[in-house]
């Protein structure tokens, strides 16, 4: 074998090897991509399969349409098992192997330990699924963003509906002894004695725990006219409800985010009947004329979808509208810009899947609505209109 | 023992690297390790600074555990105090990343040797439960000191800062984490050449014959609990700045009984086990991730079968524990021994 034969075998090889690395940086280039920390085992699995279904089903959507202004748009997750250190080495994983332009974070601990990574980089602009009120802050969190009210808006929010509700009301918290229940307390005493009405009982749980008979009873002796759950999930909130409504308690039971599925409320029993509380976004068997985009998901998935779903095609479909604003501006899809673009949303039409024209303030989406579970009907029942932080 | 490498000195006899051979391994593995950073991307060297960090703890918890006989389930609060200390130090004090380390480590060994107390009376299970009772008090600290420890939300830790550099990727932070997590294992295997460390081996065997043979037990036992903690301070030192961010819910429980198997996976009373545990404990997840990937099932069905990763990862640690309960550890010297043998039998 001559020397020449091999140098011209290298030579077109290397030529191939050139060609594909070409087509791969403009593959790269022509592709937005979503990276996804999520939790597909492990205790906040009920919410992360949902979260995923959402993001993917709306990336799905966009792709079919054309992309964004002409870009595909790949998701790749990894899943975390809720463990803030498996998150950061999803977040290492998928960024060392794709070029990721937007990110979805699982947890409040995830959003806290990236951010250093996300300001250092300056390439990535993230939301997820947690509403901590820290993370409302853009010096602090400068690429980061929520899909929703903080928690301390939500909890302002019921307090505002119940002052509108019974002027003078009394009002009782029961939270969880975590960062996630804490988070709304302490600025919303403030909020209570501003809008007249009483606290006149703080219960701090364990968080997940079950035996809350004794909790129940210092809730009794306050027997406030409103009771505002946070911080959980759904246990100990059915016990709570059944035990108080034993004990002849008329107290209105209210909850945030997190406690406020359907399905899950339909499991507590008759005792949850009337169940009130906050929810940023319209529940998906909600056929209102100006929901076109709640239409279209159930002709994707039929059946109920849970808040969780929406919640992953919501925070989807503000990335994607972030990176299409960005391009339209003939910008780089760096964090500076993409945060821009979220900065500049204002009056944006979510298809109806939040009931108003959404305007970002600080990191977050400052709008919910209070609704009520009627068990009779299997409905939420919206008993508000939509309400929004000043 | 290896073939053909006999001792003619008490010297000899002690060296931690005793042929010419593991010696040479050794340097390999040096190479290895000066090499990886340059080669690995983001994702691996998280991952190895991952595994420093736990092999720090885990060797921590070894010493107590492995070595002492002492069971305990409140480590995760003394890497708590060394997180907090490095975490208040730097952000406050803006001392040196070195001594706030130092330091981390010293405040966690003070909680050791508090906690350490009822070894004396307790031992076993009645001895866990009291290192648990520790774990919550801690906690509730943790929680409620917020002019210090920032309640609920937690402290963000600014980057460390080593000679003018500062050390905020995984790339840097490698060249602070390896080299010290190399020092204090080189630390753990000497100490167990040393009276104290053969002193612990002996409480660990029998507390009462040792404490004839003339063993003060809670001399030594307080020493091991402090040593313990001084080396999980240092591991939540390094936790704090390797994550930039401390709250109470980064110490749950469920931290200690990881490193807890971590030590008992990898083989108890053992450096090696420490290290072995440890790596196995945080790498085993991440590859079985690798592998639930390169199958040729995409969308929805990934979704489904994730699951069954978790399901492999316990029944993998099952399977350790019944098949080789001396752990990692043992089955590396066997395959060691298999080679210096060969080719005889072992």
């Amino acid at each position: 074998m001559s020397n020449s034969f091999i140098i011209r075998v290298l030579q077109l090889l290397g030529l191939a090897a050139g060609i594909l690395s070409t087509a791969a940086t403009v593959r790269a280039e022509e592709e937005i991509v979503i990276g996804g920390s999520i939790p597909i085992t492990g205790v906040f699995s009920f919410a992360g399969v949902n979260i995923h279904a959402g993001i993917g089903d709306y990336v799905k959507l966009v792709n079919d349409q054309g992309g964004v202004m002409g870009r595909k748009v790949r998701y790749v997750y990894e899943d975390t098992g809720y463990k803030a250190d498996a998150s950061v080495a999803a977040f290492k994983k998928l960024t060392s192997q794709n070029p990721v332009h937007l990110y979805y974070g699982d947890s409040t601990a995830f959003s806290k330990i990236i951010n250093p990574e996300l300001n250092r980089t300056e390439s990535i602009l993230m939301t997820g699924a947690s509403f901590a009120t820290e993370i409302n802050d853009p010096r602090k969190y400068p690429y980061q963003f929520m899909v929703g009210p903080d928690y301390q808006a939500m909890f302002a929010l019921l307090l505002k509906y119940i002052a509108r509700e019974k002027p003078n009301a009394t009002v009782a918290f029961v939270y969880s002894d975590s960062e996630f229940g804490r988070d709304p307390i302490e600025e919303n005493k403030k909020t209570v004695a501003n809008l007249g009405l009483k606290l006149v009982a703080e219960v701090i749980t364990p968080p997940g725990s079950v035996d809350v008979s004794t909790e129940v009873l210092k809730l009794r002796r306050a027997d406030p006219d409103y009771t505002i759950f946070h911080g959980y999930v759904l246990a100990p909130i059915p016990e709570f409800i059944s035990l108080a409504r034993k004990m002849g308690m008329q107290s209105q039971f209210m909850g945030t985010f997190w406690s406020m599925d359907k399905n899950n409320i339909m499991k507590m029993g008759e005792d949850a009947d009337g169940f009130l509380g906050i929810m940023p976004y319209r529940y998906s068997d909600d056929a209102s004329a100006d929901a076109p985009m709640l239409e279209k998901i159930r002709q994707i998935r039929p059946g109920y979808q849970s808040t969780t779903y929406l919640q992953g095609f919501v925070a989807a479909m503000l990335l994607l509208e972030c990176a299409k604003r960005t391009l339209e501006a003939d910008q780089e899809l760096n964090a500076k810009n993409l945060k821009a673009a979220f900065n500049s949303i204002k009056n944006f039409d979510t298809g109806g899947i939040i009931g108003v024209p959404v305007t970002v303030k600080s990191n977050s989406i400052p709008v919910g609505r209070i609704y009520k579970a009627d068990l009779k009907n299997g409905k939420m029942v919206p008993v508000s209109d939509w309400l929004t932080t000043e | 023992m290896r073939i053909g490498a006999a001792k003619a000195t008490y010297a000899a006899d002690e060296a931690l690297f005793d042929s010419a051979t593991q010696r040479c391994w050794l340097g390999v593995l040096f190479t290895a390790l000066v090499c990886f950073p340059f080669l690995a991307n983001a994702y691996w060297l998280y991952l190895a600074g991952l595994v420093a960090i736990n092999v720090v703890s885990v060797t921590g918890l070894n010493i107590l555990t492995g070595y002492t006989g002492l069971v305990s389930l409140g480590h995760a609060a003394f890497l708590g105090l060394g997180a907090y200390t490095v975490a208040i130090l730097e952000a406050r004090a803006g001392t040196n990343f070195l001594l706030n380390l130092v330091v981390g480590g010293g405040v966690a060994t003070i909680g050791g040797l508090i906690v350490g107390m009822p070894s004396l009376r307790v031992k076993g299970l009645y001895l866990a439960i009291s290192t648990i009772a520790a774990l919550f008090i801690l906690q509730f600290v943790f929680y409620n000191w917020v002019a210090v420890t920032g309640g609920s939300a937690g402290l963000s830790v600014p980057p460390a800062r080593l000679f003018g550099l500062v050390l905020d990727d995984s790339f840097k932070f490698y060249w602070v984490i390896v080299p010290l997590t190399v020092l204090l294992l080189f630390g753990a295997a000497n100490l167990f050449r040393t009276r104290i460390g053969r002193a612990f081996i002996a409480i660990r065997d029998r507390d009462i014959s040792a404490e004839v043979l003339g063993i003060p037990l809670l001399r030594y036992k307080l020493m091991s609990f402090g040593l313990s903690s001084f080396y999980a301070g240092v591991a939540g030192g390094l936790w704090a700045y390797f994550f930039r961010s401390v709250t109470p819910e980064s110490f749950p429980l469920l931290l200690s009984i990881f490193y807890l198997a971590a030590v008992i996976v990898g083989g108890m009373g053992t450096i090696l086990g420490g290290i072995l545990g440890a790596a196995f404990m945080t790498l085993v997840p991440e590859l079985l991730k690798l592998i639930v990937g390169w199958l040729p099932i995409q969308g929805d069905t990934l979704v489904i079968i994730s699951p069954l990763r978790t399901i492999a990862f316990g029944a993998l640690i099952i399977g350790f524990l019944i098949f080789e309960p001396n752990g990692l550890a043992e089955i590396w010297c066997r395959v060691r021994r298999f080679f210096h043998l060969w080719p005889f039998k072992t």
